[in-house]
């Protein structure tokens, strides 16, 4: 697969202590159009980042030496804009919100399908690429829009009702579509630092808010439940291939 | 003689018996011709010098009756080995000491038991915490090592299938690879859970833990599982909370719910409801599809038993129902099932309120 005329390939920095799985990654993405540099340390990948640029990084979370947490924040200070996809496994929720709120763009639990991995990449890679807009610029995704400007919320052309705090959720999580936001995160940039851990407080919220945007609350297709880490917007809702979300997938009978 | 009989006591050893010595010494040091002592918690009796066939018995009598006599015609001298009020064994002397003297032999040997059961029992609870602890890293290296080549196996098979070009028999292949990757993934998981669960005292770390949450994280971790269902969740209101281990909750639930996506036609609803009753909190998952026989209700949640109806319809081991009901008893709760092809199966389990070992405020 090659890539679009006039684009260059996406430079991918790949980080795993496992030979196996680099090998894996690193033939299916160059096959797929990507160019790839692998190393198995986090030291190293320090190394490389400081004279060459990535469009994006995977980095393994569990590997010797520094760890992949050290390389998060190292690489975050060393190239704060390439965006940072932690590859973990499932049952460590707890590693996927630290890696989140230490700068991590993204996670993808390990096994994972080589679909969802380059879906994630590209999605990543987009956001990067997507020059900043105005905080004030109308916000467009599936049926529902909102004009910040008026604090204004619309579904196919309705208007809905939100409270000031139903409306900073949906606005804070709009502009990070796509992307898992953490409870912890989602609670300061709302309420504040102080307010952190109030979890319950958050789902109550949210779960008023689905009540006005989802047109099934308890099966939402846009304020998605990131289990046990956090809320994410989607991006696509309504997209039939390759999207972000997991329920996209083959139905295995 | 009474202080270095304590002094040379407290010189022992901790972690080995001092019966065979504290019998020695007092020997030794009181220079009565034979002594034994009888440990009520081992069973075992320790002699210095000739003794009767019986002693065992006559010391076991003596812990039982509490008597506490001296003879002078034999020459015996009976006492109670005593902890407060507890007997903890009894002390035979044959020779010549004052009533004091026994009396303070008796209560140096019963404290120096009771030194040594404290160190044996915490060195008991420290030797149960390290192998808890081997067991968890063991599982985990174990749960890494399976994880890799796993994700190997499905990053190259969905690579191949993502790169294109294949013929149609080749992508079928492929497919096959990846979806069976997908499912030994699965089994894997599960079967990790379940050897987690299997650790000896599975004592639940009780919090607070509100429900509604906690049934949406849970469905969202089996997206992918029911995507082919309507699921509907019924709560008596959006506050229910339950003082309940979390991880195990979820486990149950999660197994539960993964069992419904499992058996379940097509297309058809799964409920989840939770009722609250005045001691418990009864969870419940309903699913329309393949029923289980009446027989099969009590096994069906026995490790590695797997219902006739369920062998032929869906892979599993088999495993997932035990790891159901071992979260609900570590809660002092149960779990059962009902079915039938009108009403469809449903699956509960009953969580006290107040979780066992936990007191009321």
């Amino acid at each position: 697969m090659s890539n679009p005329p006039g684009t260059s390939p996406i430079k991918v920095l790949l980080v795993d202590d496992e030979p196996a799985i680099r090998r894996a990654l690193r033939d299916t993405l160059n096959e797929l159009g990507f160019s790839t540099t692998e190393t198995s340390r986090g030291e190293e990948a320090l190394l490389i980042a400081q004279t060459k640029a990535f469009d994006v990084v995977l980095l393994d979370i569990n590997m010797p030496g520094i760890g992949g947490m050290k390389t998060l924040l190292r690489l975050r200070a060393l190239a704060p804009s390439v965006p940072i996809l932690m590859l973990t496994v499932r049952d460590d929720e707890e590693d996927k919100i630290q890696a989140l709120e230490g700068g991590a763009d993204d996670y993808i639990t390990k096994p994972f399908s080589l679909r969802e991995c380059v879906a994630r990449i590209r999605s990543a890679v987009r956001r990067a690429r997507t020059p900043e807009r105005a905080e004030d610029a109308p916000l467009s995704i599936g049926e529902i829009q909102v004009l910040p400007a008026r604090r204004l919320v619309s579904k196919s052309g309705q208007p809905v009702h939100l409270t000031r705090k139903e409306y900073d959720i949906l606005y804070y999580l709009m502009t990070h579509a796509g992307r898992a936001v953490t409870y912890g995160k989602l609670l300061t940039a709302v309420w504040g630092s102080e307010y952190h851990k109030e979890l319950d407080y958050l789902r109550t919220f949210v779960r008023q808010l689905r009540k006005k945007i989802e047109d099934d609350p308890s099966n939402p297709k846009y304020l998605l439940t990131d289990a046990y880490v956090g809320y994410r917007f989607a991006e696509n809702p309504f997209a039939s291939d390759a999207t972000l979300e997991p329920s996209s997938l083959r139905r295995t009978e | 003689m009474l202080c270095a009989f304590i002094h040379e006591a407290t010189q022992f050893n901790p972690h080995g018996h001092p019966g065979a010595q504290l019998a020695d010494l007092a020997r030794r040091i009181f220079q009565v011709e034979a002594a034994a002592i009888f440990d009520a918690d081992l069973h075992e009796v320790y002699r210095s010098g000739e003794w009767f066939d019986d002693v065992k018995e006559v010391l076991q009598n003596i812990c039982l009756f509490g008597t506490a006599t001296d003879d002078r015609e034999t020459g015996l001298i009976r006492r109670v080995l005593q902890m407060g009020k507890l007997p903890i064994g009894a002390m035979l002397l044959r020779g010549e000491t004052s009533v004091i003297v026994a009396n303070s032999i008796a209560s140096i040997i019963a404290i120096t038991f009771d030194r040594y059961h404290a160190f044996a029992n915490e060195s008991r609870t420290e030797n149960a915490r390290q192998a808890e602890q081997l067991r968890t890293t063991v599982l985990d290296s174990l749960a890494h090592a399976y994880k890799t080549p796993l994700t190997v196996i499905e990053a190259a098979s969905s690579g191949l299938a993502a790169m294109g070009g294949l013929t149609p028999t080749q992508a079928g292949l492929v497919s096959l690879v990846d979806e069976q990757a997908k499912q030994l993934s699965q089994l894997t998981s599960r079967l990790l859970t379940t050897a987690r669960l299997e650790a000896s005292d599975l004592i639940p770390k009780i919090e607070a833990v509100a429900i509604a949450p906690l049934i949406d994280d849970v469905m969202a971790s089996l997206r992918e599982q029911l995507s082919g269902f309507s699921v509907r969740v019924v709560l008596p209101n959006d506050d229910v909370a339950l003082c309940c281990d979390r991880s195990l909750l979820v486990a149950l639930l999660t197994q539960y719910l993964d069992n419904a996506g499992k058996y379940a036609d097509f297309g058809t609803t799964i409920m989840i409801q939770v009722v609250e009753e005045s001691n418990a909190i009864v969870f419940s998952v309903r699913s329309i599809g393949s029923t289980i026989p009446a027989g099969d209700y009590e096994r069906i949640f026995d490790r590695y038993y797997r219902s006739s109806a369920s062998a032929s319809i869906a892979a599993g081991t088999g495993v997932g129902l035990s790891i159901a009901k071992r979260a609900a008893q570590a809660h002092g709760g149960n779990v059962w099932v009902a079915s039938d092809a009108k009403e469809g199966t449903t699956f509960y389990a009953s969580l006290p309120r107040l979780p066992k070992g936990v007191a009321s405020p």
